[in-house]
């Protein structure tokens, strides 16, 4: 991307001063988000959620594995994110890996819980099969296709319409196992249950330009931020993760009033995603039903 | 295995001869100078191109020519076994060369010296065909990114199985053990560009084969090109011609 001239860099800064944004948004206004689900139809769930120019692909498999020997009732997940060098040149061969490793971690971070799976915002145990011996492995891959700005709150909201797409086959248990053997597990091809998403947070980066804070920053005006803050709330309003970015230092009251704020935009974006991916759902049946 | 029951029919259902269904998009990724989607059956490929604009290393800049560069990488959920590395390893890096070599051919590069020319190539599903789908995205992409060509560049795969050709094989067909024919021709001038085979083949086999495999580069051809005119035709009604 070519460099902004000064007078673009304050025409930017001024326009959200005044709850003008260049392309006419006000502050905490999204872009128009449109989700599809069912995209990649190998995986036991996927969806694309485009967030203006800013195109992300979400994909989850699930695979039988052995739980953590730590945690013998939990399944486990792994979150994986790879930008594409389609989004930008930049990310071609190596260039692209600290900003897949940044947001896979954040991402990690607020829908993964603590080291021990505490207060994880995917709960963790349902997908555990036999307690310390079989589990679900569920594979999270995020792909960057095309970058505007604000991936982070994309690829949480891809996900979590992954997550509402995932189908994890029944598994009947051979149940003379004895305790110390491998036990026999049988995964039904025709017999599926959908994936229960609605603790499920979603992420929202408030990034700081000047003295206010603007709700889904493009490309442009993230070149401008001084410090960006990703919090991570669910249904219930509670916060399940927190991240800051920026090397711009925050005094606590800012970084509490931007909670607040997020926390306050959290309820619309949440119900907006939430009627998408039902709608994204409805057709994809649809279209199921009609081939 | 039978991959041709004995009436005819392919694993999929389709006839020797057939194509798999061709699908393409152009314009998908905003940010890029031209982009496009392109889908052979189940295999769904996004090209993004990147240029002319000023080289990144200057040591690797040319005087006369424009320097084309390409990546092509795999995304970890395109197969149907999740992929631990999408990009640099072994065939990735022959199969960026290969597009490369491929695209350079066709591209007017003496119009464009000291410039730089990126191609993207990103699979988002992986089912046979995948460099024949990358090469017709990136055709596909480098017309919308406006780059002068000599020509479209096209290409399809065939194979020999069960004693028939068959044309476009998918990834049960291509993983079978017969040979695997790719094809890269220019339509209009009618030369072939691109020609890489796997296994055995006898000599007068091949060249049915090879013959199908420009059928169906004719075909995607002609396909490619509605594309084009029915993009050109929305440009021209947004511009009020």
């Amino acid at each position: 991307m070519v460099g902004l001239s000064l007078g673009e860099q304050n025409f930017i800064k001024g326009g959200i001063a005044q709850d003008l944004r260049t392309d006419g948004r006000k502050r905490l206004t999204y872009r128009p988000i449109s989700v599809e689900t069912g995209v990649i139809p190998q995986a036991s769930g996927s969806a694309r959620v485009k967030l203006g120019a800013t195109d992300v692909i979400a994909s989850v498999k699930a695979e039988l594995g052995k739980p953590n020997p730590s945690h013998p009732d939990k399944g486990k997940v792994y979150i994986y994110v790879d930008c594409s060098p389609t989004a930008e040149p930049t990310f071609e061969g190596r260039g692209g890996e600290e900003l897949s490793l940044e947001l896979s971690s954040a991402l990690q971070r607020c829908l993964l819980g603590g080291k021990s799976g505490e207060g994880a915002g995917i709960d963790l145990s349902s997908l555990s099969i036999v307690k310390g011996k079989v589990c679900w492995d569920l594979y999270i891959d995020g792909l960057v296709v095309s970058s505007d700005g604000n991936l982070l709150d994309a690829l949480g909201a891809a996900i979590k319409a992954a997550l509402s797409n995932t189908a994890i086959p029944k598994v009947q248990v051979a149940a003379n196992a004895s305790s110390d053997e491998q036990p026999e597990v049988d995964v039904s091809d025709e017999e599926f249950l959908q994936f229960d998403t609605t603790g499920v947070p979603v992420i929202i980066t408030l990034t700081k330009v000047g003295r206010h804070y603007i709700v889904d920053a493009t490309t442009e005006e993230e070149s401008q931020m001084s410090s960006a803050i990703s919090v991570s709330i669910n249904r219930q309003g509670r916060i399940c993760g927190l991240t800051k970015r920026g090397g711009a230092g925050l005094d606590p009251s800012v970084i509490l009033d931007m909670i607040s704020v997020a926390k306050h935009v959290s309820e619309q974006l949440i119900n907006k995603l939430d009627s998408e991916i039902a709608a994204a759902e409805a057709r994809d049946e649809e279209d199921e039903m009609d081939s | 295995m039978e991959y041709v029951n004995p009436e005819g029919l392919r694993l999929d259902g389709r006839r020797p001869m057939e194509m798999r269904q061709l699908r393409g998009e152009i314009g998908v990724v905003s940010r890029a100078d031209g982009s496009a989607v392109f889908e052979m059956g189940n295999t769904k490929v996004i090209a993004a191109v990147y240029g002319p604009r000023e080289v990144q290393n200057r040591s690797q800049q040319l005087n006369d020519q424009a320097l084309v560069r390409c990546e092509y990488s795999m995304a970890n959920f395109s197969t149907g076994d999740r992929m631990r590395r999408p990009k640099g390893d072994r065939r990735s890096t022959e199969i960026s060369l290969v597009i490369r070599q491929t695209m350079e051919a066709c591209i007017l590069t003496h119009l464009m010296p000291r410039s730089q020319i990126d191609i993207f190539v990103q699979v988002l599903q992986a089912d046979g065909g995948t460099r024949s789908a990358c090469i017709n995205a990136a055709t596909l992409a480098l017309a919308d990114a406006g780059i002068p060509m000599r020509d479209l560049v096209t290409s399809c795969g065939a194979g020999y199985l069960n004693g028939t050709p068959l044309l476009d094989l998918n990834y049960v067909e291509d993983s079978a053990g017969g040979p695997d024919v790719t094809v890269g021709i220019l339509p209009k001038l009618d030369k072939v560009t691109l020609l890489q085979m796997d296994a055995k083949l006898q000599m007068d086999t091949f060249e049915n084969v090879m013959q199908l495999a420009i059928e169906g580069c004719k075909a995607v051809a002609s396909y490619i090109r509605e594309i084009l005119l029915e993009n050109t035709k929305q440009l021209e009604s947004r511009r009020g011609v």
